[in-house]
């Protein structure tokens, strides 16, 4: 007697699954072992931000920013605020932008070593993932040292930073960069050289270019697809014009591809954080704002490069103290859309490398 | 600036024939159209000759107390060029088509604007709730959405027990 059908299973995976990055759960169809429909199932995390934001004042939302895309808190805070300083008219001194940049650019080295280790985490290569997170600490002890707490730093203000560095963070900072040669490659042998990796990474779910552009991919994903695509270089916010950088482009559309090019901007951060350390000008950290924020009524989009794609704010005022709509768009929720695209036709455990590719972050995804 | 000029004339060309109205704001152009040409419309600025806005950034619902409006960022990957369209729609009764078939991505975001101010995209492929559960009332985001505070609530959920 021979099997001619097999029935069609139906798996749950998470919220409570060691591959979810967070509350994430996806309803998977299989064949077999061959996906034939992914259904992502998001919303565990919801906590209502953009609600929130209305009957908060302009200030007092900073700090709920910080639980978006908690493994990058600055650049929440810095999308933030510097829609709100658009929508005012505010110029911050030069000493701000500078520590913005090198407090940017340090979260996102944080970040990315988070998406490496977590990635050979979800590969089954535990001790990757403790050398990626060893080197993170250190980032976030220069957190602690500025402004006290070492995840959600709420490091930013409307019209500067909360403050200025301790003198003990200037050679932390230099001692870090100095060591950041050799992180790498011990990234390189313990995790992207490794047999295993390679073989569950390379090749696995293709992202084509036409695909991601249709898709509004944004940040490494849609640059691992071969789009030379960066908001720094498109549209250069804050003091990014000043840097000489180049902006990693790789055309391997694969999971592999999607992880590497994020060792390729650590390198690329390094640099603007090492010209930054050098230009530094002294000077105040605050601007000149008034104690109640009051922006004239009016609608400003502005966006930055998160470390995870392009994160914007569209506010639109009224006048009063408190915003009319606050409308956060969330780089990792849209994303997110192109896993039940590509996971079709792989097998379990591919789109477990595919979700950890994409990097999702659930404070983000579900706002 | 060349760019600039091409694109304020593509786009005043189009909202002539969409009945549109142009608007610079903070050195962003916004065309606002009546619901029923947003499908035009977008179309049109997707394939503006030189200056092409095909890239959707974000969409969302805003809530005007007096109407609705879906707002679409557009941009383009390779230039500078940047357009915000706005689709006025009655709050009686929020129908708008889907743009579902020109933006693939904007799947998610109309179930997000779906969900949050009831806004019915006519031709999406899969409308339903995305972050509130299925059976969840109302529609948080709209300005009349009642928020009561913990402490209401809890006097409420006391008597319930109490029952």
């Amino acid at each position: 007697m021979s099997i001619k059908e097999t029935e069609e299973l139906i798996l749950n995976m998470g919220p409570q699954h060691p591959s979810m990055h967070g509350l994430f759960r996806m309803v998977v169809h299989l064949e077999g072992e061959t996906i034939t429909k992914l259904e992502p199932k998001i919303g565990y995390l919801h906590r209502g931000m953009e609600k929130l934001a209305e009957s908060r004042t302009y200030a007092q939302f900073i700090p709920y920013t910080d639980r978006l895309d908690y493994l990058a808190s600055p650049h929440n805070n810095w999308a933030y605020v510097q829609t709100v300083e658009k929508l005012m008219g505010v110029e911050i001194p030069e000493r701000a932008e500078y520590l913005r940049v090198i407090f940017g650019e340090l979260a996102r080295i944080a970040s990315h070593q988070v998406m490496i280790a977590s990635t050979a985490l979800d590969m089954a290569g535990w001790s990757a993932w403790s050398y990626a997170f060893r080197d993170r600490e250190r980032i976030c002890d220069m957190y602690e040292m500025t402004a006290g707490s070492r995840l959600t730093v709420n490091i930013m203000r409307i019209g500067g930073m909360s403050a200025e560095p301790p003198e003990e963070f200037w050679p932390a900072l230099k001692s870090f960069l100095d060591d950041t040669p050799e992180m790498l490659e011990e990234y390189y042998g313990i995790f992207f050289g490794n047999e295993i990796a390679l073989g569950r990474l390379k090749n696995v779910g293709i992202l084509s270019k036409e695909m991601a552009e249709n898709l509004s991919i944004t940040g490494p994903v849609l640059r691992a697809s071969g789009v030379n695509y960066d908001v720094r270089k498109a549209e250069p916010y804050s003091i990014y014009d000043r840097f000489d950088f180049k902006v990693p482009v790789r055309t391997g559309c694969d999971s592999y591809d999607r992880t590497i090019i994020r060792m390729d901007e650590i390198v690329e951060s390094i640099k603007i954080i090492k010209q930054a350390v050098r230009d530094i000008p002294e000077g105040p950290v605050m601007a000149k704002v008034p104690k109640v924020i009051k922006p004239p009524a009016g609608e400003v989009y502005h966006r930055v490069e998160n470390p995870k794609g392009e994160l914007g704010f569209y506010i639109v005022s009224d006048g009063t103290t408190k915003p009319s709509r606050v409308r956060i768009r969330p780089a990792t929720f849209i994303n997110l859309q192109m896993l039940p695209i590509v996971a079709l036709g792989w097998k379990i455990q591919d789109v477990v490398a595919i979700f950890a590719t994409l990097d999702a972050v659930l404070g983000e995804v579900d706002k | 600036m060349e760019n600039n000029e091409l694109l304020k004339r593509q786009v005043e060309e189009l909202a002539s024939r969409v009945n549109g109205e142009v608007e610079e704001s903070f050195g962003v152009l916004v065309l606002t159209v009546k619901a029923p040409y947003i499908t035009e419309t977008l179309t049109a600025a997707k394939q503006f000759a030189e200056v092409p806005c095909d890239f959707l950034h974000d969409l969302c619902g805003l809530d005007q107390v007096d109407h609705f409006e879906v707002v679409y960022q557009l941009s383009s990957l390779r230039g500078p060029q940047k357009l915000r369209v706005k689709a006025l729609l009655n709050r009686e009764n929020p129908v708008v088509d889907s743009v579902t078939r020109i933006w693939q991505g904007a799947n998610y975001l109309e179930r997000e604007a779906y969900d949050m101010f009831g806004i019915i995209f006519k031709g999406h492929p899969n409308l339903k709730r995305i972050y509130m559960w299925d059976d969840f009332e109302g529609y948080p985001l709209r300005k009349d959405y009642v928020t009561e505070p913990i402490e209401v609530r809890n006097i409420v959920r006391q008597r319930i027990e109490g029952e």
